[in-house]
């Protein structure tokens, strides 16, 4: 997509993932072509409603840990998506008020509905950025403007790599990311595959990619582990979203099952 | 056009959460969140609305009307409900028995029924009841963002020749309408505002200028967000003029929609016109400045004005 969103208009009539997302996750703002291509989706995958809960609340113990013990105060969020429960600088700044966030996207959709309603808490701050992540660049350079770089920043890349399709591309863009930050600083990845499912998660992603945007490319867990390539990947590795330091009583936001979307958590040593 | 009655449009926010969680929005949340519950127990026993609308001697556009909490429900018919959905539980019946008589207790609107006709009365219960209230204003600021004596000049064009202790009733009603924005759990109001009304001062500069400021101190709640539709914008999605989408916090209630006329008002509910307002709201949010651009904008018309 285009880095001149603020002018483009928004288009009802293919699906886009943030409003498929939306609608997974039982969200209201998504058209009848997102829930058409939603469902066609779950009908060779049924679990996606699952993996999109299961994802987010991946995302929620991870910034909660962050945020937590391991005491990280600014989060960089590319792929924000459209306004949910426990958006991150909900969790953040429920732990440590002064949590500064920045949010990315490249959807005007999204953006709009970020500014609106991700909004901060008096203590701490939100800023928004229109960007692509395949440009890296401005993403770190407009954080600047609310991220002190010389202190640590969690990366959140919440099903978002998975529509970069060239995997050197990809694994260039976590490097360029991670390299902008200090040591103490944490990558946040939620990737999709097809290790659980198989030939249901492909067929799920081929009709996915006839007719929504943008497309997904399904890695292996080999291939997810690779972006950490240089950090020290925490405990437990690269898992099932539910399986990452699920809770105790609401395991993995109540899912349950593994999922073929992927996740893992690595700190810059 | 009216933002005289309601203000025009505009809606609240109640948590009413599933089930029998606490309301915060007045009576009218509390119906709906009975509504949302009646609606669930009855799915949940695989009857028909059809089914249920025989055992209260009553029509199934009623039962619909009830579990939309678009209307309120007696007593007796909430009792013989339960029974038809198998609810037999001396304390799940008792809960949802008080939860119907909450319902029914008067919201503080109901003190302005001289003032406040009882289609706009619907209004500013769904109001409150709502988490997410977005609107579109052409001509006037939003009622709920009016300053008292911008209210009073809007009331005005539209009452003329009203007594002047009407005037204060209606302008009065506003101001308690506008209480919403700062309570606990308040809902997000996010305001979409054509340039043209902040260049139209119904009663002069004096009065513009204090509006100008109090959308500017509104502005930094943190649940409210005001976007400027600049003219150099040009012609926009919104062509039919001012709308208000209310959300509710209920996952399975739909978005409504309120059109506001002369002396009535339209509510939408059904799936294809809430999309076709959704989206024109969306195409305003992207085509309109950005909230920090908003508010520069309006310091920039304030040193003007």
């Amino acid at each position: 997509m285009t880095d001149d969103s603020s002018a483009s208009l928004i288009d009802t009539t293919v699906s886009h993932s943030a409003r498929v997302w939306n609608y997974w996750l039982g969200g209201k703002d998504n058209y009848p072509v997102d829930r058409e291509v939603g469902d066609k989706v779950a009908e060779m995958y049924p679990d996606i409603v699952l993996l999109a809960r299961a994802a987010r609340a991946f995302l929620t113990r991870a910034v909660r840990y962050l945020a937590g013990e391991a005491g990280i105060r600014q989060f960089l969020d590319i792929g924000t998506g459209l306004p949910t429960v426990n958006n991150t600088h909900e969790v953040a700044q429920s732990i440590a008020p002064a949590s500064r966030i920045v949010y990315a996207d490249n959807d005007p959709l999204v953006l709009a509905h970020a500014r609106a309603l991700l909004t901060s808490s008096p203590e701490g701050v939100t800023d928004y950025i229109d960007a692509d992540l395949r440009n890296p660049g401005k993403i770190l350079q407009e954080a600047a403007r609310t991220l002190d770089f010389t202190q640590s920043v969690t990366i959140t890349l919440i099903a978002i790599l998975h529509h970069i399709t060239d995997y050197d591309e990809a694994r260039s863009i976590v490097n360029r990311l991670m390299q902008a930050v200090p040591s103490g600083s944490y990558l946040v990845i939620s990737h999709s595959t097809n290790v659980i499912y198989g030939a249901a998660s492909d067929e799920a992603v081929a009709r996915w990619n006839k007719f929504g945007k943008p497309p997904v490319t399904l890695r292996s867990p080999e291939q997810i582990a690779g972006f950490f390539d240089g950090l020290q990947l925490l405990e437990p590795g690269i898992v099932s979203t539910p399986r990452w330091r699920p809770d105790v009583a609401g395991i993995g936001g109540g899912v349950h099952r593994e999922v073929d979307q992927f996740c893992g958590v690595g700190r810059k040593p | 056009m009216i933002s005289d009655q309601a203000g025009n449009s505009a809606p609240a926010r109640a948590a009413a959460g599933g089930g029998l969680a606490v309301a915060r929005g007045g009576p009218t949340a509390l119906r709906i969140a009975l509504g949302a519950q009646l609606r669930r127990l009855r799915e949940a026993s695989g009857i028909t609305t059809e089914d249920a609308a025989e055992a209260i001697r009553a029509t199934h556009s009623k039962i619909s009307r009830l579990e939309r909490g678009r209307s309120g429900a007696k007593q007796r018919d909430v009792a013989d409900l339960l029974t038809l959905y198998g609810v037999t539980g001396e304390t799940e019946r008792e809960q949802m028995l008080m939860l119907t008589r909450q319902a029914a207790a008067p919201g503080w609107w109901q003190q302005y029924s001289d003032v406040l006709p009882k289609w706009l009365e619907l209004y500013v219960g769904l109001e409150e009841a709502a988490s997410v209230i977005r609107t579109y204003e052409v001509q006037f600021v939003h009622g709920l963002m009016q300053t008292e004596d911008y209210a009073r000049a809007v009331i005005l064009i539209a009452n003329a020749h009203a007594p002047a202790e009407e005037i204060d009733r209606r302008v009065s009603a506003r101001m308690k309408r506008q209480q919403l924005l700062t309570r606990p759990g308040a809902p997000e109001l996010w305001a979409m505002l054509d340039e043209a009304a902040l260049r139209r001062p119904p009663d002069g500069p004096k009065v513009m200028r204090a509006q100008l400021e109090h959308l500017l101190q509104l502005t930094d709640l943190p649940n409210v967000t005001l976007q400027v539709v600049p003219f150099r914008a040009g012609p926009h999605a919104a062509a039919g003029g001012p709308f208000t989408i209310l959300r509710f916090p209920e996952p399975d209630l739909p978005d409504l929609v309120y059109l506001e006329q002369l002396n009535s008002a339209l509510y939408l509910d059904q799936p294809d016109d809430v999309t076709g307002y959704l989206t024109v709201m969306n195409q305003l949010c992207v085509q309109a400045e950005t909230p920090a651009a908003s508010k520069a904008m309006l310091r920039a018309l304030l040193k003007k004005t």
